[in-house]
């Protein structure tokens, strides 16, 4: 499903230049679960950012379901990532002025989804994610947890093929945190690919394969049995 | 989806309620501003434009050379009308046209004077006045008829049908009335209460029927489908092949247009009120655009607030136009909610504005046409607002804005800056034109006249006043409050005559040199208060001072003699010498220069001119009025009595520039006070930012005051800049607007003073009240927030 290779990206400030990817280069297959682990600051995010079609490389080939998109300009961007990845953050992200409801419906709106069929899909996604009796609170009234049970709920409202979760459980303790991991997986389970950056080798256990890095490189693959 | 958006919109403004009070309060201001300015422009563009034939109306000009200048006069010899119609076939139809007059109206028992105009019998065949009773085509068709407006007809033959009634006018002549004015619309500025004939009143002043002899105006009708070019070419000389003297050309100005543009410069036109409408126009939109500013200043500053909301809206999939379409849409909600508020503040003050501008305005909600114009300038607005802080918000990059580590972006920063500067700049013109019209105003109020305008009054010269002035004047001199007593042809306002009948010995006959003339009575220049430099004062100790004159300064100049009093001068062919030199006096409004000027007494046949003017005792005016009354009602019982207080009518004179003044304060106050509620928005804003920093600041030891000083130098350096770049296109605009007068103020350094000294208080009060309270926060407190 995706497959990526001599990625490389360059970060330019005026004086100093960082290689935040060098030609890194590996692939997933549908219906992976992959994790994503190294120090602080190897690029780790950067990698995902450009998985996610959030920003692009400097160089190097990105395959994402069959279609080259190294070159994709935004709007064309922002068409794939809509109808296609689902993202879980580390800090939840959820929109402050929004409800849960609001928020979780918030992906089908762009993508023009009828008002019946959102109704029906969001009330879905809230009920797996044992959310409902908060559909109408705002985020500041969540806790942690309640935030990213959310935050999942999003990404996944829009029945994405892969999802991208940078650090999902940095935040929460691991009560909250081996909850989340556990809708990953059945998420996983039920079909979607998922890609997960983690510094927790707790957390990479719930994936099939991980994939080591340092400096801007990828450095090992160890596949889980 | 739009619900969505508009969940957000108005989640937003609620969650931040003293940015959306700033937001919307200074936008409902500036729309207060712009709407009110809208409707007083649509209002003056609209003057006069009623009439069904407007294109093919016109007003009469006349060039008149003199002394090398061309000066330009809406007057015609009284036979102008009669005779153009007569030999110009395109005109089809022409009337004269009379100043205002105020005969004296009298059916049995009541009496009143009247103002109203005297016309010939085409003028409401070419005018749109309607009647409400009679026949516009015969109505003025004999010489004794008259239309009364319905007040008129009420006031005088209360209850009966006016029709056919007779009026006795000025206790000399019969009139009968042929019609009935219906309303006369407000987008006329011929306002008049009766028409009269013509012809009446030109059986009293037989001056008007010669060629050489200009006053009244002279309206023409052009028949459809005729050249203007043509016309004007064959008008060029009319008045030269009637008058072989004379040195006037006539030429054609649209009735509809004349309205707007009344002032000529060397026999072109040269603005008018139309300059008012032009710069009131850049008000309302310079103040608009402040605003405006606000809206886009607190807008961009707010994009850090709102960042994670946009990185989070393009992660699940928004195009970047999805979000300028947010934004804008964003903008255009509050801009609606302004415009609510604007509407409801005009309906609020449009009565003290009418007061203000003698105006009629109305917000007029019956009209689609006028919520066109609401909605399209709320949509301009909005856009306006909206679209840059739409674009900036837009272009974000989710993983920077989601890293929740957005700096703030240094172009957009600039941008904000410079919007600031751009606000104050317009602020601070704004209120250097206010400081610089409020001097010249004063100045014309306060200017030494040359004669002493305090105490001074005057009255109509009329009936039997007008037989036994010297004794009314001896009569009137023994009662208590009166100082002195005199009578002149002009009143104290403005010598309005002025002839070129004036020779002397040694004179140049090739140049045609204009004096103004002023035939008076004994003691004129004691009761004015004129001041002598030679000579002496007309005296009834000198048999023969009826052939004898005095000049003023400048005449004397135009003369030419280097020592006056003695020499011979000549008037209307009255051979006889200067008596004296009069220091120059305005004589005058003070937007023309001081004019040559004779005074001579009047000859016996001439009557005693056309004003008593009477000086009362300083403090006692209350006397003075009440012994003028007794002596009025004795002498003129027929007469109603009426007074003028000289120093009255001259502020009158200067009504517009009067009403400028109230207007340009009220724009430049509002103006500065929109630009301190976006400037407060964004020091409140800045504060919050830099909570944390001023919290770690304090901690490491920084004072208050030097907080304060950080805070508040960045808004100071902008003010600053603004002042640079503002002073001298305020100089250079309030220089041409001081162009219109002939005596004026010189822009002096301690304008720019005041008002640097005002925009940069204004400013660092605004900065420091938030400023304050940001650097003396608890930095403990401010800390655990993070
Ligand atoms: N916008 C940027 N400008 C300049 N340098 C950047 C930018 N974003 C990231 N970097 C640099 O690129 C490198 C990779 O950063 P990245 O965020 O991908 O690391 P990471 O592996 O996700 O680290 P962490 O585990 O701390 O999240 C780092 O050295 C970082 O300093
Ligand atoms: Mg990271």
């Amino acid at each position: 499903m995706i497959k990526i290779s001599n990625l490389e990206k360059i970060y330019r400030t005026e004086d100093v230049e960082t290689v935040a990817l060098n030609k890194v280069s590996f692939d997933v297959k549908e219906g992976e679960f992959v994790a994503i682990m190294g120090p602080s600051g190897c690029g780790k995010s950067t990698l995902l950012n450009i998985l996610g079609l959030l920003d692009d490389p400097d160089g190097g080939s990105f395959v994402f379901a069959g279609q080259e998109v190294a070159h994709y300009n935004e709007r064309k961007r922002a068409g794939l990532r809509k109808q296609h990845i689902g993202f879980v953050f580390q800090s939840f992200n959820l929109i402050d002025e929004l409800t849960v409801y609001e928020n979780v419906e918030l992906p089908l709106l762009y993508l023009k989804v009828g008002a019946d069929e959102r109704k029906k899909r969001v009330e879905e996604v809230l009920e797996k994610m044992q959310i409902m009796h908060r559909k109408n609170h705002f985020p500041q009234q969540l806790s942690g947890g309640q935030q990213q049970r959310v935050a999942v709920a999003r990404a996944v409202v829009n029945r994405p093929r892969l999802i991208l979760a940078d650090e999902p459980t940095g935040n929460l303790d691991s009560i909250n945190g081996n909850e989340v991991m556990q809708m990953l997986t059945e998420l996983n389970d039920a079909g979607t690919t998922v890609i997960m950056v983690t510094h927790s080798e707790h957390d990479a256990r719930y994936s099939h394969r991980i994939v080591r890095m340092l400096d801007g490189q990828v450095v090992l693959e160890n596949v889980m049995i | 989806m739009l619900k969505n958006y508009f969940k957000t919109a108005w989640r937003n403004l609620l969650n931040n309620k003293l940015f959306s009070f700033i937001n919307i309060m200074g936008l409902a201001l500036g729309m207060t501003c712009s709407l009110l300015i809208m409707l007083w422009v649509k209002d003056e563009l609209a003057m006069d434009k009623f009439h069904a034939n407007d294109s093919r109306l016109y007003r009469v000009m006349e060039n008149q050379f003199f002394s090398g200048a061309i000066s330009t006069f809406p007057s015609t010899p009284g036979i102008f009308a009669e005779n153009v119609v007569k030999d110009i076939p395109e005109i089809q139809m022409a009337s004269q046209f009379l100043w205002e007059e105020e005969p004296l109206f009298t059916v049995n028992d009541t009496f009143d004077k009247e103002k109203g105009r005297y016309v010939q019998k085409d003028f409401l065949k070419m005018f749109s006045f309607k009647l409400t009773k009679g026949d516009v085509a015969t109505a003025l068709a004999r010489p004794d008829a008259v239309v009364l407006s319905k007040k008129l007809a009420d006031k005088y033959f209360k209850g009966q049908d006016p029709m056919g009634k007779m009026i006795r006018i000025d206790n000399r002549e019969n009139v009968i009335v042929t019609g009935v004015l219906d309303e006369i619309p407000k987008s006329s500025s011929l306002k008049f209460d009766f028409l009269m004939s013509f012809d009446l009143w030109a059986k009293q002043n037989t001056w008007a029927k010669d060629w050489g002899n200009n006053g009244p105006r002279c309206y023409v009708m052009l028949a459809p489908n005729t050249s203007l070019e043509k016309v004007n070419a064959k008008l060029k000389g009319y008045i030269k092949s009637k008058n072989k003297g004379s040195n006037v050309e006539v030429f054609l100005q649209n009735y509809g247009e004349s309205y707007l543009y009344s002032n000529w410069e060397d026999g072109k036109p040269n603005g008018g009120r139309i300059e008012y409408v032009r710069i009131f126009s850049v008000v309302a939109i310079v103040i608009l655009l402040i605003a405006c500013i606000n809206f886009m200043n607190l807008a961009t500053a707010r994009s850090l607030k709102r960042s994670r909301e946009i990185g989070v809206r393009k992660v699940v999939g928004a195009s970047k136009r999805q979000l300028i379409g947010q934004f804008i849409g964003e903008s255009l909600l509050v801009s609606f909610m302004a415009m609510g508020a604007a509407l409801l503040i005009v309906l609020f003050i449009l009565p003290s504005f009418n007061a203000l501008t003698d105006k009629q305005l109305a917000l007029n909600f019956g009209d689609a046409s006028f919520w066109s114009t609401i909605i399209l300038l709320t949509l301009l607005t909005g856009i306006i607002s909206g679209s840059y802080p739409a674009l900036f918000m837009s272009s974000l990059k989710p993983i920077v804005v989601l890293k929740g580590a957005l700096k703030i972006n240094p172009s957009a920063a600039f941008f904000r800056k410079a919007l600031v500067v751009f606000q104050f700049s317009l602020s601070i013109i704004l209120i250097l034109g206010m400081i610089v019209v409020y001097r010249q105003i004063d100045f014309i109020h306060n200017k030494n006249l040359g004669f002493a305008r305090e105490d001074l009054l005057f009255i109509p010269l009329e009936g039997e006043l007008a037989k036994n002035f010297p004794t009314f004047k001896q009569e009137l001199l023994k009662q208590p409050g009166i100082k002195n007593v005199t009578s002149a042809s002009s009143s104290p306002l403005e010598v309005g005559s002025s002839t070129q009948g004036v020779t002397w010995p040694g004179k140049d006959t090739t140049k045609l040199i204009l004096f103004s003339s002023n035939p008076i009575s004994y003691d004129y220049i004691n009761t004015m208060g004129i001041q002598l430099v030679n000579g002496r004062d007309f005296s009834n100790g000198y048999g023969t001072d009826t052939l004898n004159y005095l000049v003023n300064e400048a005449a004397a100049r135009k003369i030419g003699y280097k020592d006056p009093v003695g020499k011979e001068l000549t008037m209307w062919g009255d051979k006889g010498t200067i008596i004296g030199v009069m220091k120059d006096f305005h004589h005058n409004s003070l937007h023309v220069p001081i004019e040559p000027l004779i005074l001579r007494l009047v000859k016996k046949d001439w009557g005693y001119g056309s004003f008593v003017i009477i000086r009362s005792e300083a403090g006692k005016t209350k006397q003075a009025l009440a012994s003028m009354e007794k002596m009025v009602k004795q002498f003129n019982p027929g007469f109603p009595f009426r007074y003028n207080f000289t120093d009255q009518e001259i502020s009158k004179t200067y009504k517009t520039e009067f009403t400028v003044n109230k207007l340009s304060r009220y724009f430049a106050f509002l103006a500065i006070f929109i630009s301190c509620l976006g400037l407060f928005g964004l020091v409140t804003f800045t504060a919050e930012q830099r909570t944390k920093e001023i919290g770690v600041r304090k901690v490491l030891g920084a004072s208050v005051p030097g907080i304060l000083a950080m805070l508040s130098k960045d808004f100071l350096r902008l003010v600053l800049i603004a002042i640079v770049i503002a002073s001298p296109l305020a100089w250079w605009a309030m220089h041409k607007w001081l162009q219109d007068f002939a005596y004026r103020i010189d822009i002096g350094w301690s304008v720019f003073v005041i008002a640097d000294f005002a925009a940069i208080a204004i400013a660092m009060l605004t900065v420091s009240f938030q400023a304050v309270k940001a650097a003396r926060a608890n930095p403990v407190k401010s800390l655990r927030t993070e």
